[in-house]
C-alpha cells in the first residue's frame, strides 16, 4: 500500500476517475483484435476441426517424447534466465561506474549483437565453438586441453546462444535500477561494516530486484518460443516445445495437433506465472523496488574508488562483455571471405559480398523496408504500452494482476500461431503483403516489452509528485510532461529498443504477411536457407556493424567538442 | 490522439493497397530464394517469358502453411509453387493443389518414378555419402555404400544425419541388407521400423550433428568436424566447387524429385499450365542443370546434356540403377509417426 491508495477519494473530474481504463484500452483493444481473436480461433482447432474432441491432448499426455520436450523447454527457458540475471549483475554494475564514454561503448556492446539477425548471430557462434573453432584452437593452443570440447549441438551450445541474445532484456533494466539506487544507502551500510557481499545481497539485489525480475520474465517467456536458436545450435536433446510446434504448423500441417502444443505451452507458462506471482509477487517486488533516486544521490563509483569486490565486480563485468560481443569479431573477418562457405580466419580478403549487397537492390530495398517497419512499431508500441502501463496504476488493485497477465500473452504464444492467424485476419482485408499488416503483427509482439519497463520505470516515480503537482494546478499534460516523463524515460528508452529488435529481428511474421515486395531483411537472409548460407547476409551484418560504430564515433567526437 | 492518427495511417495505406493483378498475360512463380531460385530464373522463367510474351512475376517463401492460409481465405496470389515431395504429398492431403491433367500437361517423357497427378517434377537431388578426403584420401580406402556408412571400425570418425527420418531409416535398412525393393515394405513393419532405429541408435555415440538445414553437413565436413555425412548432392557439389576437401559416393543413393504445383483458385491457371509445357521440352528442360547440379525427372533432356555436366547429376540412367526413390506416398501415410519416433530415438 503506497501512500497514494489512501488518497484515493480526491476529488476528481469524472473523467478521471477512468483515466487508468483509458489509459489500458487502446492495447487492450489492438490485442483483442490482433491477437487474441486471430490466435484464439487457431487454438480452439486444439479441441478438432470439427466434432469436439480430445485426442490432440491424449496424444501429448500419452506419447513420452512430449512430456519430455515440455520439460526440456521449461528447464532450458529457466537455466537461460538465471545465465541471463546472474551474468547481468556485473555489466549493469560496470556500466553504473565508469565514465559516460565508457558507458556509452558498454551500452553498444550490449545492443550490438541484436543490430545483426539470429542467423548470423548463430552462425558466428558455430564458427566459434565448434570442433575446429576458434575457441577449441585458442584452448588446445595454450594447451588447457588437447582433445576438442564439444561446446556446441549440445546443451552448452543452446544456453550460449540463448543467454546471449536475450541477456539485454536483463541488462538495461538492471542498469536503469542500479541507477536508481541511492548511494547512501550503499555508503551507510559499508559505513556499519558491511562488506561487498552482505552489501550486494542484503542492499543492492532487494532493491534492483524490480528491474531484475522485469528482465527476466521478458526473458523466460521469450525463451519458451525460441526455436531457430536450439536447432541450429543444440542437439536432438535439447529440442524445445516451439521446434515441434513450428514443424506441426509449418511441415506436417497438422494445425490441430500445434494448437494442442500451444495450449498445453500456454497453460504451463500461465500456471507458473502465476504461482510466480503469488509467492514472489511480482507486485509486490516491483512496488518494494529502489528506483528511489527521489533525493539521494544515484549510484555510482566514489573517490574511494572500487573495493576489491567492486573490482571483482568489475573484472566479471568485462568478461561478459567480451563475451557479449564476441561473435560480432568474428563477423567482420568472414564478411571479408571470398569462399561462399564461412570459415575463420578467411583464406583470402575480397569484398565480393559487400560488392552483392550493394549491386542487388533487393538487399538495399529489403533494409530500407525492415527499418520503415521497425519505425511504425516503435512509434505503436511506445505509444500503446506507455499509455497502458500508466493506466495500470490508476485502476483497482483486484483488475491489475489480470490485465498484466493478459498483457504478457503474446510473448509466450508461438510467433507461429500468431502469424498463422494473422494471416487469415488480414487476408480478406487486403492487409497481407503490405508492410501495415506486418507492422501490427510486429507492435503486437513489441508493446508487451514496452508495457513491461515502464511498468518497471514507473516504481520509481513518487505518485505524490503527481498529486502535488495537479494540486497546484497544472493540467494533466503539464505534470505529465514536466514530472511524469522524465521519471519514465529510461524505461520508454529500453522499451523502444525491445520494440526495435523485436520488429528488426522478426522473420515468422515476415514470412506469412510479406510478399518479395514488402520482405525485409531478416526474410531476406532466410530465403534459400535450407539449401546454403548466402554470405552477403554476413556482409549486410557488417555494414549494420560498421553504421553503428561510426556513429557511435561520431557521438564520442562531438561530445569532446561540446564545451 | 496519436493512437488514433496511427490506426488511420493504417487503414489508409490498406485502402492505397493495389488489387493483386490478375491479367492474361502474367503468372507469379514462387519458390524458396537463394541460388535455386536463380538457376530457375535463368534456365526457365527468362526464357519462357521472352518466348511467350508473358509477364513473369517472382515471389519467395511458398511455406505449404502459407498456400493452405491462402486457399483457406481465397486469397491465392501464386500461380506455380515449388516444393519436394513431401511438401507436395501434405499439401495434396488438404487440397491446396490442382489435379494436373493430360490435357493441361503432357508429361509422356517424365521417367516413371517422379510422376504424381499433381505435379510436374522439375529436378532430382539425391540423399548420399559425403565424405572427408582429408579423413579417407583416394590413396587408402573410402567409403562407398550405406553400410560403410554404418561401419564405424572401417571408417572411424564423427558423422553428421539429418534430424529428420526421411531418408535416414531407408539407409539404415539399406545398410542392414535389405534389398532396396523391400525397404518399404520392411519399414510398415513393426519390427521392420525397430530394426532402422535400431541401426540409427547404435551409431548415436559417432554422430557429431543432427543438421536441420542443408548447408550444415558441408559446414562440418569442411571445417573438420565430421569425417561423413548423409547430406544432399548438390550441396557437397558446392563444397567440392570451392575447393573443400570433400567427396561424395554415388555407389548408393535416394534421390528425391522436387516439383513444380498450381495452388487451388492460381489467378493464372491456363498460363502456368504454359509454363508446365514449356520447361518439359527437351532441350529446355536440360537447362537448369547448367547451373545447379540437379538433374532432369525427364528422358529426353539427356540428349542436351554433355558427359562433363552428367558427372556432376544424380539422375544419369546409370546412377538411378542403384537408387531407391524416396517413396512420398509411404512418408504421407507414416511420416508423423516415424517423425514422432525418430525425434524420440535421437532425443533419448
Amino acid at each position: 500500500m503506497t501512500i497514494t491508495d489512501g488518497l484515493r477519494p480526491l476529488p476528481r473530474p469524472s473523467w478521471r476517475r477512468h483515466a487508468g481504463w483509458i489509459g489500458i484500452a487502446p492495447l487492450a483493444v489492438l490485442l483483442v483484435i490482433a491477437f487474441a481473436i486471430p490466435v484464439g480461433s487457431l487454438l480452439r482447432l486444439s479441441f478438432g476441426e470439427g466434432d469436439f474432441t480430445l485426442e490432440h491432448f491424449a496424444r501429448i499426455v500419452t506419447v513420452p517424447l512430449y512430456r519430455s520436450v515440455l520439460l526440456t523447454t521449461l528447464t532450458i527457458s529457466a537455466t537461460t534466465t538465471l545465465l541471463c540475471v546472474v551474468m547481468s549483475y556485473p555489466v549493469a554494475y560496470l556500466m553504473a561506474t565508469v565514465g559516460p564514454r565508457m558507458r556509452a561503448l558498454l551500452i553498444v556492446v550490449v545492443l550490438l549483437p541484436f543490430w545483426t539477425s539470429s542467423l548470423v548471430r548463430t552462425t558466428a557462434w558455430i564458427v566459434i565453438l565448434q570442433g575446429n573453432g576458434i575457441l577449441n584452437r585458442l584452448l588446445m593452443g595454450v594447451g588447457l586441453t588437447s582433445e576438442p570440447v564439444a561446446f556446441v549441438y549440445n546443451l552448452s551450445g543452446v544456453l550460449i546462444g540463448m543467454t546471449h541474445v536475450l541477456m539485454p532484456f536483463v541488462v538495461l533494466p538492471l542498469y536503469a535500477a542500479l541507477r536508481g539506487l541511492d548511494l547512501s544507502t550503499v555508503q551507510a551500510a559499508e559505513g556499519l561494516g558491511a562488506g561487498p557481499t552482505t552489501v550486494f545481497f542484503r542492499i543492492v539485489v532487494p532493491l534492483t530486484a524490480p528491474g531484475a525480475v522485469a528482465g527476466a520474465t521478458i526473458v523466460f517467456m521469450n525463451a519458451l518460443g525460441f526455436y531457430i536458436t536450439p536447432a541450429l545450435m543444440g542437439g536432438p536433446a535439447q529440442t524445445m516445445i516451439s521446434q515441434m510446434i513450428a514443424d506441426n504448423v509449418g511441415r506436417q500441417l497438422d494445425w490441430s495437433f500445434a494448437a494442442a502444443l500451444s495450449t498445453v505451452l500456454l497453460g504451463a507458462t500461465l500456471v507458473l506465472f502465476v504461482l510466480f506471482q503469488r509467492v514472489f509477487g511480482l507486485d509486490r517486488l516491483f512496488s518494494g523496488g529502489g528506483g528511489g533516486s527521489k533525493s539521494g544521490e544515484p549510484f555510482r563509483l566514489t573517490s574511494r574508488g572500487r573495493t576489491a569486490g567492486g573490482l571483482f565486480g568489475a573484472v566479471m563485468g568485462l568478461a561478459v562483455a567480451v563475451f557479449l560481443i564476441a561473435p560480432i569479431l568474428v563477423v567482420f573477418p568472414m564478411s571479408l571471405g571470398s569462399s561462399p562457405f564461412l570459415a575463420f580466419p578467411p583464406s583470402d580478403l575480397s569484398l565480393r559480398w559487400y560488392v552483392s549487397f550493394f549491386e542487388n537492390s533487393k538487399w538495399v530495398g529489403a533494409l530500407t523496408r525492415s527499418l520503415q517497419v521497425a519505425a511504425v512499431t516503435v512509434a505503436g508500441a511506445v505509444v500503446l504500452g506507455t499509455a497502458a502501463a500508466i493506466g495500470l496504476d490508476r485502476i483497482g488493485q483486484h483488475w491489475r494482476r489480470t490485465i498484466e497477465t493478459a498483457f504478457v500473452l503474446p510473448m509466450i504464444v508461438p510467433v507461429i500461431i500468431l502469424a498463422v492467424g494473422l494471416y487469415y485476419l488480414f487476408a480478406p482485408v487486403g492487409l497481407v503483403a503490405s508492410i501495415w499488416g506486418l507492422a501490427i503483427g510486429h507492435t503486437v509482439l513489441a508493446a508487451p516489452y514496452v508495457f513491461i519497463t515502464v511498468r518497471a520505470a514507473l516504481k520509481g516515480f513518487d505518485p505524490n509528485l503527481e498529486l502535488a503537482a495537479l494540486g497546484l494546478g497544472a493540467p494533466w499534460h503539464t505534470m505529465a510532461r514536466r514530472i511524469l516523463v522524465p521519471v519514465i524515460l529510461p524505461g520508454i528508452l529500453a522499451g523502444s529498443v525491445f520494440a526495435f529488435i523485436t520488429s528488426f529481428d522478426d522473420v515468422i511474421l515476415a514470412l506469412f504477411l510479406t510478399n518479395i515486395r514488402t520482405r525485409t531483411l531478416p526474410k531476406l537472409m532466410y530465403e534459400g536457407v535450407a539449401h546454403e548460407i548466402d554470405p552477403t547476409i554476413i556482409a549486410a551484418a557488417g555494414l549494420i556493424i560498421l553504421v553503428t560504430v561510426a556513429l557511435l564515433a561520431l557521438d564520442l567526437v562531438l561530445t569532446r567538442k561540446r564545451p | 490522439m496519436k493512437t488514433r492518427s496511427f490506426f488511420a495511417a493504417v487503414i489508409a495505406a490498406a485502402l492505397a493497397a493495389p488489387p493483386v493483378a490478375a491479367s492474361a498475360d502474367e503468372m507469379v512463380f514462387a519458390s524458396w530464394g537463394g541460388t535455386y531460385q536463380d538457376a530457375i530464373r535463368k534456365a526457365w522463367l527468362e526464357p519462357f517469358a521472352k518466348a511467350s510474351g508473358v509477364k513473369v512475376e517472382e515471389d519467395t517463401g511458398p511455406e505449404t502453411a502459407k498456400i493452405k492460409a491462402m486457399v483457406d481465405t481465397k486469397s491465392v496470389s501464386w500461380d506455380i509453387v515449388t516444393a519436394g515431395g513431401g511438401g507436395l504429398m501434405r499439401g495434396v492431403a488438404q487440397g491446396l493443389f490442382e489435379p494436373i491433367t493430360a490435357d493441361m500437361v503432357k508429361q509422356d517423357d517424365v521417367i516413371e518414378g517422379a510422376r504424381n497427378p499433381y505435379g510436374v517434377p522439375s529436378e532430382i537431388f539425391s540423399t548420399l555419402i559425403g565424405f572427408s578426403t582429408k579423413a579417407f584420401p583416394a590413396s587408402g580406402a573410402q567409403p562407398k555404400t550405406f553400410a560403410d556408412f554404418f561401419d564405424v571400425k572401417t571408417f572411424p570418425g564423427k558423422r553428421t544425419l539429418p534430424d529428420k527420418p526421411e531418408t535416414v531409416l531407408e539407409a539404415a535398412l539399406l545398410a542392414d541388407g535389405v534389398p532396396a525393393d523391400k525397404v518399404y515394405a520392411t519399414l510398415s513393419t513393426e519390427a521392420g521400423m525397430k530394426k532402422a532405429l535400431d541401426r540409427i541408435a547404435a551409431l548415436k555415440p559417432s554422430v557429431a550433428v543432427w543438421w536441420s538445414s542443408g548447408a550444415q553437413p558441408v559446414q562440418a565436413l569442411g571445417a573438420g568436424d565430421v569425417v561423413m555425412a548423409l547430406g544432399w548432392n548438390g550441396r557437397f557439389q558446392a563444397g567440392m566447387d570451392s575447393n573443400l576437401p570433400i567427396a561424395m559416393s554415388w555407389a548408393q543413393q535416394i534421390p528425391q524429385v522436387g516439383y513444380f504445383m498450381i495452388p487451388k483458385g492460381a489467378p493464372n491457371k491456363a498460363t502456368a499450365a504454359k509454363f508446365l509445357n514449356f520447361i518439359l521440352k527437351p532441350e529446355i528442360n536440360a537447362e537448369l542443370s547448367r547451373h545447379v547440379a540437379y538433374g532432369p525427372a525427364t528422358k529426353g533432356a539427356w540428349a542436351h546434356i554433355d558427359a562433363a555436366r552428367a558427372e556432376r547429376l544424380p539422375s544419369t540412367p546409370e546412377r538411378l540403377k542403384n537408387a531407391l526413390f524416396l517413396d512420398i506416398d509411404w512418408w504421407a501415410k507414416n511420416g508423423a509417426k516415424a517423425t514422432e519416433a525418430y525425434t524420440a530415438m535421437i532425443k533419448g
